[in-house]
Formats: structure tokens, C-alpha cells, sequence
């Protein structure tokens, strides 16, 4: 049985872990990695411009070590799916990067991580130098598998001032400005609200609000960890009725699902004026950096999502990411290695070369550095932000496991664009798994 | 085919051998059953095999950490209650009968056109081959920008395209979907046509035409009954293509809007690879398997596939 089992897998995974172990062994760092008994220990993350300052770490890393560090990547958005495709076989890294919560619950449920308390206790900086509602994204169970390890990303409500000007109107503050705001936006012709509602985490964003400022933090927080009933308490419709009236007030205007944020579709709207606003993660600015620099410089606004009068939720209250994390498989033969290279994680190193390309850190530290950030001002907005939100509540997509995603996507989708009531939308979120 | 080679197994080896030893082949043999060995063998290593470990697979829960563990009819009964997996089904017959419909007309006139001897014909073609040409992955980026309601073509055309909303829309996503992927294989079934068209004896038109029938008639009543072996070729390609369509809706769609264009391979691919169920992916994937082998069954009977034979002689 054991034999099948193991023929079963092989062929299953095989595909996935050939191109795997081709492109791994492609990208340097050859010889084996948790097994064979080799002086290394591999780091995977998630491949893109970050990997500039993680490639950096890992040199420092090496230059005193005895075992040494390799960064292995994974280009795109599979990263999630080629990861769990060979977490459990030979290939495994023996440190990877993660956006905590149920992105690595299952892993935990599989005996497959490392609980960091022994790390912890041996350096207590390991978790002290991290802001605490960040670090605590990655504690499953309540044992912490997850070292904060690149910058946080709360969403935000960017628009173009310019085009708030020209309609003769204010970033809103709170939900009636807000639905004011968009109806004289409207009446200029301007579609008010930018949303790349193709991509569906887009919209998602706008859920993940509502439902914090009209009920509370708490009522995600029971939701995901198993209190189905939540979903259908009042302040939950009362949360898709708000919402439901911006969509019926035209904010959005008529073809979002047809617009992606991915492409740069959405940005665009932004960036050209003919949208006014735009829900996005604080990757917002680098994005748009990157293809509208002028914008960027002269028109580029941003602040908090509105408070929302006699909800639950405080105005203060964050949604997003709240960083990415490295944990550590159970099996890995160079604890104290792995030990050492998490140390770098709060050093100072660390801190400016993040902060050069426009990532914003979640070390107790980064402050200290902010002024050699990328762009000063919108960093210490941030930081600010992020340090005195009371709650700040991980994106729903990554807060439930895996298997829960593709319902979520769905589910908002088609409540967002009239397909389903709120009935439907909340048997949807029902039928979840629990993380 | 196969009925016909395996007899003349023995005799091909001994004429091979007789060849080698005394004198040179005086003929290349009937194809027998040892040309076709390495293709049985690999198609027993990648398809048979699998197979059966998917079916296997199929009846355990897993998401790919661990060992599976058996569940029983679990997930087939968890499928065949799921409304979703039922539209999937539809969706995928619907995206290849679409397929067939649009893209038979078009791709037999263009083969029957590219076969003459028009003047710039040989140009023209080449161009018509160069969405061939492309990877279907690069096509879908492509047309998904060249729709984008904002930015692309519908916003210079809204007389048509009203608010462009194309993926926002079941009609409109499953519009781009077919448009799309006949798009790309046109040209590859123009080609097949194209060569049957070239085949048809010439001689059969100049009795036509000594009879007094234009291109019309000739069309319907020559070049068309000559193709019937083609068309049916052409179409179980089509079908094939059909029910297993991925990319495009990986890329143009995602499904969306809701599950308006999740079809039965997409969906697979989602419980698999998104939602990390490979148990009820497996149960998908035979479900495809068998309403496959159900539409070529019913296919061969219709198009009486199973009572054609060669006209090549002696086969």
C-alpha cells in the first residue's frame, strides 16, 4: 500500500516537481536541499523585484557562515500552487516565504512546520523587533510559525487629486462624503471608483472594509475560525446593504469585471483621470511609479478608507497584507543556521534595502530609516498607519486556507455585479472551511 | 486500421528480415504490429497508467501534503450534487459545439479557396497561417487588451460594444472565448482542407464543368462529398479541442463572471491546483474522460466513421 501510495504521488506531482526541479536547479544553487546532507540551507520566496534585496541578505549571510543560504525562486502568481506541490517531497525548502495566516495552516496541520518558540526563547528579538499585530498574522494555534520578512502592505483609498478638483470635490472621510463624492463625480462624467473586478481579490477589497467598519473586526475573526453564523447576523447585511448602495449609486460604473488591476487596467483609469479613485494595496505607488511617474509626482493622492458613521469598526482599523513571512520546515538539518539567517530580518541591512525600493518594513527599527526611503513622506504615512491601527485584518483570501478561494472570489464577484443577493453571498461564505 | 496491420505482422518481419539477409527490400511492407510498439508503449506509460492512478485517486481525499486517504464514493457524490460541476459539463459541450458550428464553415471555405490557383493566393495564406503560429498564451493576453473596455477597441466602437463590458457577461466572456479560439485554429483547419481540396481529382471538375455546372455547383456537388472523410477528421479535432479547452479561459476569463465560463477542464484545474482538492479533481477529470468517449461514440456513429474505409489500394 505504502509502495502505491508513493507511485501515486510521484505521478501526480511529477509533472509539477520536474519543472520544479528544473527550474531550481536553473536558478544556481545546485545540490540537494533538506535531504543529502549538505552544507546548505534553501530560502524560498516568491519571485519578483524584492529579490534584489533577499538576494543581498543572503550574500551577507554567507560571507560568515558556515552553512551556506540558497535563494531559490518562483516566478509568478503559481507560487502558492508549486510550493504546496513540493513542501512534502525531496525538494523542500527548508525556509519559504508565506503570507502567514491560512496560506500555511494546512502545512502546520501537516506536521510540516517548525514552531519558532525555541528560536524565540534562545533570541527574544526574533519577535520584540516586529510590530505586534504583524508578527501575530503568523501564529497558528497560538505557536508562532512565521518571521515578518519584507514590507507591509495595507490597502488604501488612492485617487487623482486633480480630478477631484476639477469636480470641485475632497478625498471623503467618511461614507455619506463618500457617496456624495460620487455622485458629483458622476455628474462630471467620471466614473468615480477604479476597480479591476477581473482579478476578484480586487473586489474582495471593498468587503473586507465594509465588513470592518460596519461590524467590527471581530466578526471576520469569529467567522474564520469556525462561527458560521456570523455571516448571517444583521451587521453582516447591514455591511452588504451599504454596499450594494454605493454599486447602485454607479461608483464603480458598468464594465469592472471586465477591467483587471494585473494588466495595469485599473492603474490606467486611475492615472488618465477617468476614474477618481482606486481601493489598492500600498503597492499602489510603486506600481504606478513605475508607469506614470509624472502622475505619480504631481496628482497622486492617498489615505484611509472612510469611517463609516455608527459602525463597529474604528476608522483606524487596517485591511491588507500585513507583510510576507519566512517559516521553517520541521526537518530542516541546520536549525541554528536558519536561526542565524532569521536574525537578519530586523537588522539594519535589512531595513534600508527594503526601504529603498519602496517596501515598507514592520521592524520596531524603521522608523529610524524612513527618511532614506524611496519616497519619505508616503513611508512615514504608512508606517504611522500601520503602528497605531488597532486591528489590522489580513486579506480574506489569504486569512482562510487555499481551499477556501476560489468560493470567496466567486462569491463577492457575483454579489458585486447583481448575479446573487446577499442570501446567496452569505450561504457562500458558509460553506467555508475554518482555518 | 489496426484490424488490418495485425495479421501481416509475421510476413512484414520475415520480408524485413528475407531483405536484410539476401537481397535489398523489394518493397516496403504492410505497417505491422512491431511499428506501432513504441507508440503503444508510451501511450501505456503516459495515458493508461495515469489513468488509472487518477481513478484511484479519485476515491481518496488529498491536498497534496501526505498520503492520500481512501473516502470512499465521497467525492463522486459530493460532485454529482455540485451545480457547478453540472454547468461545467454544459459549458464545455456548449464551447464545443460553438467551436464546431463557427469554425467548420469558415475553415472548409478557406481551404477550398487556399487549394486554387488565385493570383496572390500563396501571400494570403501565409497570412491567415500566422495566428498558428503564436502560443494561445500570448493570443490571450493579446486579445485581452485589444478588448479592454477602457483602453482597447471598445471604447473607440461603443455603437457596438455599448460599455464593453465583454467579460462581464456570460454571452459576451463566452463570445471572446469562441471568438477567440477560432481565431487561432482556423488556420490549422483551413490547412487540413486545404490538402483534401487539392486531392479531389481534377478530372471530376472538368466533367462538371463539360456538364454546364458553375462554382456553386460544383462546391456543393463535388468538392463538399469529397471532403466528407476530412470533415469528420477536422471535427473530431475540433472536439477534442473543445472539451479540453483551458488556456483561454485561464487567461480571458478565469471562469468569471462567477462561474459563468468555468468549464469541466478549468474547473478541474481549480480544485486541483487552487483549492487543493486532488480528489475531487480526479473525479473531474473522468467525468471529462467519459462524456468524451460518449461524444466521439456518438460522433463515429452519425458521421459513419466505423463503415468508411480506405480508397488507398490494397490497405
Amino acid at each position: 500500500m505504502k509502495r502505491h501510495i508513493r507511485l501515486l504521488r510521484t505521478a501526480v506531482v511529477g509533472g509539477a516537481s520536474l519543472a520544479m526541479t528544473l527550474s531550481l536547479a536553473a536558478c544556481g544553487g545546485s545540490g540537494d536541499s533538506a535531504g543529502g546532507g549538505s552544507d546548505e540551507i534553501h530560502v524560498l520566496v516568491y519571485g519578483d523585484a524584492t529579490n534584489k534585496v533577499e538576494k543581498q541578505l543572503v550574500d551577507t549571510f554567507n560571507k560568515t557562515s558556515k552553512v551556506k543560504a540558497v535563494l531559490d525562486t518562483i516566478p509568478g502568481a503559481d507560487y502558492q500552487s508549486k510550493l504546496q506541490t513540493i513542501i512534502s517531497g525531496k525538494q523542500a525548502p527548508d525556509v519559504f516565504f508565506n503570507w502567514g495566516g491560512g496560506s500555511i495552516k494546512p502545512f502546520v496541520d501537516a506536521g510540516l512546520l517548525m514552531p519558532l518558540d525555541d528560536f524565540i526563547a534562545k533570541d527574544p528579538g526574533l519577535k520584540s523587533h516586529f510590530l505586534p499585530s504583524v508578527f501575530d498574522t503568523a501564529v497558528v494555534g497560538g505557536k508562532p510559525y512565521g518571521i515578518p520578512m519584507r514590507g507591509t502592505q495595507p490597502v488604501l483609498l488612492f485617487s487623482n487629486k486633480k480630478v477631484l478638483a476639477d469636480a470641485g470635490v475632497t478625498a471623503p472621510r467618511t461614507w455619506d462624503e463618500l457617496l456624495t463624492t460620487v455622485k458629483a463625480l458622476k455628474a462630471k462624467g467620471i466614473t468615480p471608483i477604479a476597480l479591476g473586478g477581473g482579478d476578484k481579490w480586487t473586489t474582495q477589497m471593498w468587503f473586507q472594509y465594509m465588513y470592518d467598519r460596519v461590524a467590527g473586526p471581530e466578526l471576520f475573526q469569529k467567522a474564520v475560525s469556525g462561527d458560521k453564523s456570523v455571516w448571517a447576523s444583521a451587521d453582516s447585511r447591514k455591511a452588504l446593504d451599504k454596499l450594494k448602495e454605493l454599486i447602485d449609486a454607479g461608483a464603480f460604473g458598468t464594465n469592472y469585471d471586465s477591467v483587471k488591476f494585473t494588466d495595469g487596467g485599473s492603474p490606467a483609469l486611475l492615472a488618465s483621470g477617468k476614474a477618481a479613485f482606486e481601493l489598492m494595496g500600498s503597492w499602489e505607488y510603486s506600481t504606478l511609479q513605475d508607469a506614470y511617474p509624472d502622475f505619480v509626482k504631481s496628482d497622486l493622492g492617498y489615505g484611509p478608507f472612510p469611517a463609516v458613521e455608527g459602525g463597529k469598526g474604528g476608522p483606524d482599523n487596517l485591511a491588507g497584507n500585513t507583510n510576507n513571512f519566512y517559516s521553517v520546515l520541521k526537518n530542516t538539518e541546520h536549525p541554528e543556521a536558519v536561526a542565524e539567517f532569521l536574525k537578519l530580518m530586523y537588522s539594519d541591512e535589512f531595513v534600508k534595502g527594503q526601504l529603498s525600493i519602496g517596501n515598507l518594513p514592520t521592524t520596531t527599527n524603521t522608523a529610524k530609516f524612513l527618511d532614506g526611503s524611496a519616497n519619505p513622506a508616503y513611508s512615514t504615512y504608512q508606517y504611522d498607519l500601520v503602528k497605531k491601527a488597532p486591528h489590522f485584518q489580513l486579506s480574506w483570501d489569504q486569512a482562510y486556507p487555499p481551499a477556501a478561494t476560489t468560493t470567496i472570489h466567486q462569491a463577492v464577484q457575483q454579489f458585486f455585479n447583481g448575479q446573487t443577493g446577499p442570501d446567496a453571498f452569505i450561504a457562500a461564505m458558509q460553506s467555508l472551511p475554518a482555518a | 486500421m489496426t484490424t488490418a496491420a495485425v495479421p501481416t505482422a509475421d510476413s512484414t518481419e520475415k520480408s524485413v528480415r528475407r531483405g536484410r539477409s539476401s537481397r535489398p527490400a523489394t518493397g516496403v511492407g504492410r505497417p505491422g504490429f512491431a511499428w506501432a510498439a513504441p507508440a503503444a508503449v508510451f501511450f501505456g506509460l503516459f495515458a493508461l497508467v495515469p489513468l488509472v492512478l487518477v481513478v484511484v485517486l479519485s476515491f481518496t481525499r488529498w491536498n497534496g501534503l501526505g498520503s492520500p486517504e481512501f473516502a470512499g464514493l465521497d467525492n463522486w457524490s459530493r460532485l454529482l450534487d455540485d451545480p457547478v460541476m453540472v454547468k461545467s459539463l454544459w459549458l464545455s459541450l456548449l464551447l464545443t459545439v460553438l467551436g464546431v458550428v463557427v469554425q467548420t464553415p469558415i475553415s472548409i471555405l478557406l481551404g477550398v479557396w487556399a487549394a486554387g490557383r488565385q493570383r496572390n493566393r500563396a501571400v494570403l495564406s501565409a497570412i491567415y497561417f500566422v495566428p498558428l503560429l503564436l502560443s494561445i498564451t500570448a493570443v490571450s493576453v493579446l486579445w485581452r487588451a485589444v478588448l479592454d473596455p477602457n483602453f482597447g477597441v471598445p471604447s473607440q466602437a461603443k455603437w457596438l460594444f455599448g460599455d464593453g463590458n465583454l467579460f462581464g457577461t456570460q454571452t459576451g466572456a463566452l463570445g471572446v472565448l469562441v471568438f477567440v479560439s477560432t481565431w487561432q485554429f482556423t488556420p490549422l483547419h483551413t490547412l487540413i482542407y486545404q490538402g483534401a481540396a487539392r486531392a479531389v481529382p481534377g478530372v471530376l471538375y472538368e466533367a462538371a464543368r463539360i456538364d454546364g455546372a458553375g462554382t456553386v455547383r460544383q462546391f456543393f456537388h463535388i468538392t463538399l462529398p469529397q471532403l466528407r472523410n476530412t470533415v469528420v477528421t477536422s471535427m473530431i479535432l475540433m472536439v477534442v479541442g473543445g472539451l479540453t479547452t483551458f488556456d483561454t479561459v485561464l487567461i480571458l476569463t478565469q471562469g468569471g463572471p462567477g462561474t459563468d465560463t468555468t468549464n469541466s477542464a478549468y474547473y478541474m484545474y481549480q480544485k486541483a491546483f487552487k483549492s487543493f482538492d486532488f480528489g475531487s479533481a480526479s473525479a473531474i477529470a473522468l467525468l471529462l474522460v467519459l462524456v468524451a468517449t460518449l461524444v466521439s461514440l456518438v460522433m463515429v456513429r452519425l458521421t459513419g466513421y466505423d463503415r468508411m474505409r480506405s480508397t488507398m489500394e490494397g490497405v
